[in-house]
């Protein structure tokens, strides 16, 4: 809580960090298992991007670590939470854990202020007023502090989407997860979400994101975590993974997105 | 010789409004005016259905319809919340009643909770209790399904959302899912309303008191009170009109202004 008071004093952001570790964790949709005994650490303050093809996994995994998805095997530690404990406080520990969507997922009958406050007034019992100050600090610090009495509707998705991230912020998370943040944006808004989230791991926030931003990875991420077929195929820094990836289908996978002259020339 | 189409399309019309001519006056010239001047558009006779059918009648339909409504609108989403409840033993109580009740004439309901039912367990109650009852029952059963549809079509992200920031689900589904739910619902709602306006008629059958008449009672008994054949009902009808038009014309704005805000 006393972070909220420095923050909406305008003091640099203090973040309260937390850790992630994932053990052998499985998740299956009837026969189909998506996830087959992944391991993931990811330490306080530390940014992680998942990369791979679409249904490898990534997006699940990281539905899993705030229980949108639930898990059937392995252990999933967060914040001081397992998060498969059968009697975890599923509201609480969500409460440290901010999510970002592909979809943005904005409450549209409620302006960018209301959005960001809602779950303050609601869930943290905060008062309106200390609610609506959190809320402005927050849309400030993703550059949309003066439109912050704007409906959804009224925004561009790129505006939306940085909307989100202050959403998800004004309830002081210890970790973010973002599930292709940039994916439904049109091109030339997604340097203004990429850039909020690298300001906020400047900020020292744990990060964990899906993405197929590979400049955004590499200049960012302090570690790259390439998935397919529902497993960990490598992983490490992110400048190696990228740059020199070690393993065939790493390096197939790569050579697909990062080769421009390569989309839409195969038959 | 052969027509163009435009030649065509323009004797094709000719020939409609000459059917249409010739049926007309056939039947002004086959009607016998006097009669349905006595016995449908007799509005000198009816003097005496005023001011009561007014003030009344028009109030009392208006307040069974609200009543009814209020109702509905509770039990309705009641229904609607357990027919998308994970409990399987709610979803089939939900059902079961929906079905139930909307398959059944709704005059029944009516004449069972105004008759049958003080008749078996030695109760008796006022109007007011039959018509929330029997209306607000058969209403619960048509809302249901209404804003079932209508939670069905708020996006899952957005309980996702609410939920992700710690919001447990009741507080997920009263700050953010059915807020929504409402405004998608608000058109086919508003039609509901129209059809509740209509069914109040049905408490005519009820044994009502003078001060408990509705619009259809009042029309019923001008017919044997007033000598003026039909024209009772057709003013009736004209009171119905003036609550059932505006709400249908505010049912067309509310769909309009869906349609333009829909992303």
């Amino acid at each position: 809580m006393n972070d909220v008071v420095n923050n909406s004093r305008g003091g640099t952001a203090t973040i309260h960090a937390a850790g992630v570790e994932i053990k052998d964790l499985r998740k299956s949709y009837g026969a189909n298992e998506v996830l087959k005994g992944i391991s993931l650490d990811v330490a306080p303050g530390e940014v992680v991007c998942l990369i791979g093809p679409s249904g490898s996994g990534k997006s699940t995994l990281l539905r899993c670590v705030n229980l949108l998805e639930q898990p059937n095997q392995g252990s999933i530690h967060v914040g001081g939470f397992e998060a498969t404990d059968p009697d975890v406080d599923i509201d609480k520990m969500r409460r440290k854990v901010g999510m970002v969507f592909q979809q943005f997922n904005l409450f549209p009958h409620l302006d960018a202020k209301r959005n960001c406050s809602i779950a303050q007034t609601k869930v943290l019992k905060r008062s309106q007023a200390e609610a609506d100050k959190v809320s402005m600090h927050n849309l400030e610090r993703v550059g949309l502090g003066h439109l912050a009495d704007r409906f959804p509707d009224q925004l561009s998705g790129g505006q939306q989407q940085r909307v989100a991230i202050a959403r998800a912020l004004s309830m002081d998370p210890e970790l973010m997860l973002f599930d292709e943040p940039t994916s439904a944006l049109d091109p030339e808004t997604v340097g203004d979400v990429l850039s909020v989230m690298r300001n906020l791991a400047k900020e020292g926030m744990t990060m964990l994101v899906v993405t197929h931003e590979m400049g955004f990875a590499r200049e960012v991420a302090d570690r790259v975590v390439f998935m397919d077929g529902g497993v960990v195929v490598e992983e490490g820094v992110a400048e190696h993974v990228i740059s020199a990836p070690t393993q065939p289908r790493t390096k197939e996978f790569l050579r697909r997105v990062l080769d421009p002259t390569h989309i839409g020339l195969e038959e | 010789m052969a027509m163009t189409a435009r030649q065509r399309a323009r004797v094709s019309l000719y020939v409609q409004a000459g059917i249409f001519v010739v049926a007309i006056a056939a039947l002004i010239l086959a009607t016998d005016w006097e009669t349905i001047g006595n016995s449908v558009f007799n509005f000198a006779k009816i003097g005496p259905m005023f001011p009561g059918i007014l003030m009344t009648g028009l109030v009392n339909t208006l307040i069974y319809t609200f009543l009814g409504f209020v109702v509905g609108l509770s039990g309705g989403l009641l229904l609607a919340l357990m027919k998308l409840s994970s409990f399987p033993l709610y979803r089939w109580i939900a059902t079961g009643y929906i079905e139930f009740f909307r398959g059944i004439p709704a005059l029944l309901v009516f004449i069972a909770f105004g008759y049958g039912v003080p008749l078996a367990f030695g109760v008796s109650w006022n109007i007011t209790v039959i018509v929330m009852i029997s209306l607000g029952m058969v209403a619960s059963a048509y809302i249901a399904e209404t804003l079932r549809a209508g939670l069905q079509a708020v996006p899952k992200g957005q309980l996702e959302a609410a939920r992700s920031l710690g919001m447990p689900q009741w507080r997920a589904m009263v700050t953010i899912v059915i807020p929504q739910a409402f405004k998608i619902v608000l058109p086919p709602l508003t039609n509901e309303v129209i059809l509740l306006t209509k069914d109040s008629s049905l408490i005519y059958v009820l044994g009502l008191t003078a001060s408990q008449y509705e619009l259809t009672k009042f029309g019923r008994d001008g017919i044997s009170s007033l000598g003026a054949g039909l024209t009772p009902l057709l003013v009736a009808g004209a009171f119905y009109l003036v609550i059932t038009i505006p709400l249908s014309f505010l049912a067309r704005k509310f769909e309009s202004r869906t349609a333009r805000s829909n992303r």
